[in-house]
């Protein structure tokens, strides 16, 4: 029989048992064999392999002195030279959850296979999944063992150096790289077998995922506009004349604010569109119509609505992925709370 | 969120969608002439009003003209 696997597991310190938020700050530390949630993972390893030691870091640590920690793990891998490295669960732990990340990385680069495991919107996927093989848990550790013997059997994999199949067959999440490959049949043949599947209600895979849009909630209705503020935002490309910010035409990192206060309606004089997304001109030339400036004036004078806010909001809303544009959503919605905004009127082409 | 692309705002879960004019001229139509596109476009963001003030479950379009809210959007799956 062969020796065992060495196997290096990596837990943070409230798994490692030197406690909790309290001692986030604790440095890198090497202890021998499995520790907390490495006594499910060894049960689960069998005789196949063996925790030979665990690296136990606190979460700030690992975060806040990244390349110091990558250092010291790096080290006890290349004095532990174990066949494959495992790191977590984190469940929904976000620091952990970029640590185990980290740490699967720093092995991945010094040619050790290494896997880890977390919840799909762990932010630690976001960031590593591309590199690393990332496996799906639950919020919380509620399903310790199952977790633990997904991530030992994909570890002794890893160790013996079998090459993955697709995330589907595997069960990791995917890297979101296209693999190319080919099919037993041409596309035609694969569609048409699709479509009678479909038409005899029988279960088929698509070949392109559809990822379903997520449902927000509606805000409740206004009752009142007389007293309510409002806020105007465009992904129209709206810009002040001249471009000083050097904005972008599309793919934008961030919104841009501006005063439009005692300022009645947008004009061209001023004021420009630029985004890479539609002809500009007309918008150029009448900049309200992608931020309704003008007539929000004539309502305010009117006495319908309360006020406009002192800024609009913009940005070329344009060939932007839906996960950038949520964390900017997110830093506008806090800017828009903050004001006191009752309501907003935004203009998306 | 007023758009020219409507259908697209409603399936990718905008709850309050008013249907804008064309995507070059969201909130009018310089064709009109200064005082009707004027008008137009007050009609436009007075539906976004309207929409404001109205309860919905979720994605609803409200056209500009007609008796809102026009109708609630179907996921497509």
């Amino acid at each position: 029989m062969n020796d065992p696997l060495k196997v290096v597991h990596y837990v943070n310190q409230f798994f490692g048992g030197i406690g909790g938020e309290e001692q986030a700050n604790e440095p890198v530390q090497v202890r021998d064999g499995p520790v907390g949630p490495g006594q499910p993972l060894q049960r689960s390893l069998g005789e196949d392999a063996t925790v030979v030691a665990t690296i136990i870091c606190g979460d700030n640590y690992a975060a806040e002195s990244s390349d110091e920690a990558s250092a010291a793990i790096r080290a006890a891998l290349s004095e532990q030279k174990p066949d494959v490295v495992i790191a977590g669960p984190a469940f929904d732990a976000g620091r952990y959850g970029l640590a185990c990340g980290m740490v699967c990385k720093v092995a991945a680069d010094m040619g050790i296979p290494s896997v880890t495991a977390m919840h799909p919107e762990n932010p630690g996927v976001l960031t590593y999944r591309r590199d690393v093989v990332i496996l799906p848990t639950g919020a919380s550790g509620a399903d310790m063992q199952r977790d633990a013997s997904a991530l030992a059997s994909m570890a002794l994999k890893l160790a013996r150096g079998e090459s993955l199949r697709s995330p589907a067959e595997e069960g990791y999440i995917p890297h979101g790289i296209r693999v190319l490959s080919t099919r037993d049949q041409p596309g035609y043949v694969r569609a048409l077998d699709m479509l009678t599947a479909k038409l005899r209600s029988e279960p088929f895979v698509s070949e392109v995922p559809y990822h379903k849009p997520e449902s927000v909630e509606p805000a409740p209705p206004v009752a009142d506009l007389t007293n309510a503020k409002f806020g105007l935002i465009s992904t129209g490309g709206l810009i002040p004349k001249g471009n000083p910010d050097r904005q972008t035409s599309g793919n934008p990192d961030r919104y841009y604010t501006y005063s439009v206060e005692r300022m009645e309606s947008l004009t061209g004089d001023d004021w420009e569109a630029f985004h890479g997304g539609y002809y500009n001109q007309i918008a150029s030339d009448n900049p309200n119509y992608i931020l309704p400036l003008s007539f929000m004036r004539q309502f305010e004078a009117d006495g319908v609505v309360g006020s406009v806010h002192s800024d609009l909001f913009t940005m070329p809303g344009v060939g932007t992925p839906v996960e950038k544009s949520r964390r900017m959503g997110e830093i506008m919605a806090q800017e828009i709370k903050d004001a006191g905004i009752d309501a907003c009127i935004l203009v998306a082409t | 969120m007023i758009s020219a692309i409507y259908d697209l705002a409603l399936t990718t879960g905008a709850n309050r969608v008013i249907r804008g004019a064309r995507i070059e001229h969201i909130c009018g139509d310089p064709e009109l002439g200064p005082e009707k596109d004027f008008a137009f476009g007050m009609e436009i963001v007075g539906t976004a009003l309207e929409a404001i003030r109205t309860a919905v479950a979720g994605p609803t379009l409200f056209e500009p003209g007609k008796s809102s809210p026009s109708r609630e959007a179907v996921h497509a799956s």
